[in-house]
């Protein structure tokens, strides 16, 4: 607990701190932002100073403020320079050309003035900032795509729930065990995090190093699409499906566009939004629980009704003959079972069996034969082929061998057994079966390209 | 003939001095800077009085130089309305500022007095 609120703060400090520096840091990059009430150019001032100006503007490479800020400067420097000169005897025009003189070409003041306010000092602070806020907009943006996310699920509910009234067709969405759901959200929650965080990063570095977004965009472009496109493929482990696949292949050109999509403009209301996706999260979540346990109350409300069930046939024929039972010891199929520690680390099966009461048997296997789906029992006829087949570790008085069913991406719904090369040197399953159960794929997106099934 | 060498006397004094002047001129504006806060066309100005009309720093230097010493925290600059006149950019000098008008005090008077050894002879 104290851990949880531990994490909690520290992500809060940060997404906080992040906030704040990337409001900071917008100042510069707004032209209003420190130069409002700036004179603007009068009306009688020739257009010798109003092009010189402009030529001034486009050579300086700097955030949209700092372009206001010299311009502004500058403009009062003429001001005063050419009324010097006109007390000083100059005729107007005259007097404008030599000021401008005095300035030196535009092109070059403007190159000079960029260099000095883009110091190695203000570069790095530019970097180090542009990283961090990279972090805690990862982390703002993520939380806003999980909100976000279950926002759509809830509105996809009611809308479904809506078509069902109407008696109109209803997508199923939860026939993989809301695998492609799940995967969707968890890309999606990235793909936000990944703009929110590339933007963040640049309009950040931007403003701390004094230069222009556009200019320091592409590096963040390059940046995000590598750690976002590894984070995406490699690292983000969960649930699978190809649309989810899809998503996460989207990651790096989500963050791509964000770094450079009118990157100009600045992120207005980055608190305000923050506070609404954290209140939309809550209000979801809230409305989520709310329905589960409405749902939970009408399910306990309705009468059961008990059907009649006749005994289905499994189809575990195909998978092999059953042994004759004089070839067996007695509990074979009894004294195993199978355990699940984690989603990560397989299925491990297992049979106690004393080795030598096996002796005649040979090249035991531990075979996994796909299910029906749904809540139909046994095996699916239309696959004569195991899903996969693991070769029995013997140890002492144990056999046993690991499946990695998170490993598959189509294996729903499975059942194992134990086979083996029986005296005759047929095939045969040594018992009924091991037990039958469903898995998802868990595992990052390029577990599931490279998966086997 | 007598004219334009009269023209090019000139042309090369005015090119000496102004690069003499470049190095100097974040020294000049910390100097004037330290006796209070001024806007840019008031430094060159000041710069100008003080040293008896002798010269005044290029306003194309003049900028960068001001900005730069604000980048490196040597000036702080705020937009302030003046006594006349519009809007201004004043500039002020910073506690780092002070230490490196005292830095660039020492190297210039060490630097003036070996000039001046070496233009005025073994005599001087």
């Amino acid at each position: 607990m104290i851990g949880l609120l531990g994490i909690l703060s520290v992500l809060t400090l940060l997404v906080g701190t992040t906030v704040a520096l990337v409001r900071w840091s917008e100042r510069r990059l707004d032209p209003g932002a420190d130069a409002r009430g700036l004179s603007g150019p009068a009306a009688t001032e020739a257009d010798a100073v109003a092009s010189y100006l402009d030529r001034l503007k486009v050579s300086l490479t700097l955030p949209a403020a700092d372009v206001a800020e010299v311009s502004g400067e500058i403009q009062d420097h003429l001001r005063d320079s050419i009324a010097a000169l006109e007390d000083e005897g100059f005729v107007y025009l005259d007097a404008v050309i030599e000021a401008l003189g005095r300035l030196g070409p535009a092109a070059e003041l403007g190159r000079q003035l960029s260099s000095a306010h883009q110091s190695t000092r203000r570069l790095l602070a530019g970097a180090g900032g542009g990283v961090f806020a990279a972090a805690g907009g990862l982390v703002l943006g993520w939380i806003g795509g999980i909100a976000l996310a279950y926002l759509v699920v809830i509105c996809g509910a009611l809308g479904f729930g809506l078509l069902s009234r109407l008696a109109l067709p209803v997508p199923d969405f939860g026939s993989d065990g809301n695998v492609t759901v799940n995967s969707l959200m968890m890309a999606g929650s990235l793909l936000v995090g990944a703009a929110v965080s590339t933007r963040y990063a640049v309009h950040t570095s931007a403003g701390l190093s004094r230069r222009t977004p556009h200019s320091v965009a592409p590096f963040w472009a390059v940046a995000g699409a590598i750690a976002f496109a590894w984070l995406a493929v490699f690292e983000m482990r969960g649930p699978q499906s190809w649309p989810g696949f899809v998503a996460c292949l989207c990651v790096p050109v989500v963050s791509i566009g964000a770094a450079l999509v009118r990157i100009e403009r600045t992120i207005t209301h980055a608190v305000r939004w923050a506070l609404l996706a954290g209140l939309g999260g809550s209000l979801t979540l809230l409305a989520s629980l709310g329905l589960m346990l409405a749902v939970t109350l009408a399910d306990r409300s309705s009468p059961t009704v008990t059907a009649s069930q006749a005994e289905p046939d499994m189809h575990f024929g195909l998978v092999a003959p059953l042994a004759p039972q004089v070839w067996l010891p007695d509990g074979t199929t009894t004294d195993g079972g199978w355990t699940q520690p984690s989603q990560e680390s397989g299925t491990t099966f297992y049979v106690d069996i004393d080795a030598t009461e096996l002796a005649n048997w040979h090249d035991l296997r531990f075979e996994a034969w796909r299910g029906l789906d749904d809540n139909e029992a046994g095996l699916d006829p239309g696959f004569s082929t195991p899903l996969v087949s693991q070769p029995a570790a013997r140890d002492g008085t144990t056999v046993a061998a690991t499946i990695h069913f998170e490993r598959m991406r189509d294996a729903s719904s499975w059942w194992v057994f134990l086979t083996g090369l029986g005296p005759d040197g047929q095939r045969y399953r040594l018992g009924e079966t091991l037990g039958g159960g469903s898995s998802i794929f868990y595992g990052s997106a390029w577990d599931w390209l490279t998966a086997s099934q | 003939m007598r004219c334009i060498r009269t023209r090019g006397t000139v042309a090369t004094h005015d090119k000496i001095r102004a690069q003499l002047l470049k190095g100097t001129t974040p020294l000049l504006v910390l100097t004037v800077l330290k006796d209070g806060e001024l806007y840019g066309y008031e430094i060159a100005q000041r710069i100008r009085e003080r040293s008896g009309g002798a010269f005044t720093p290029s306003e194309g230097a003049l900028y960068p130089a001001l900005h730069a010493l604000e980048a490196d925290g040597a000036l702080e600059a705020s937009w302030r309305e003046s006594d006349r006149g519009p809007r201004r950019r004043y500039y002020r000098i910073t506690r780092v500022g002070l230490g490196l008008l005292d830095q660039h005090a020492q190297e210039w008077a060490s630097f003036s007095l070996s000039v001046g050894k070496v233009v005025g002879g073994p005599n001087q």
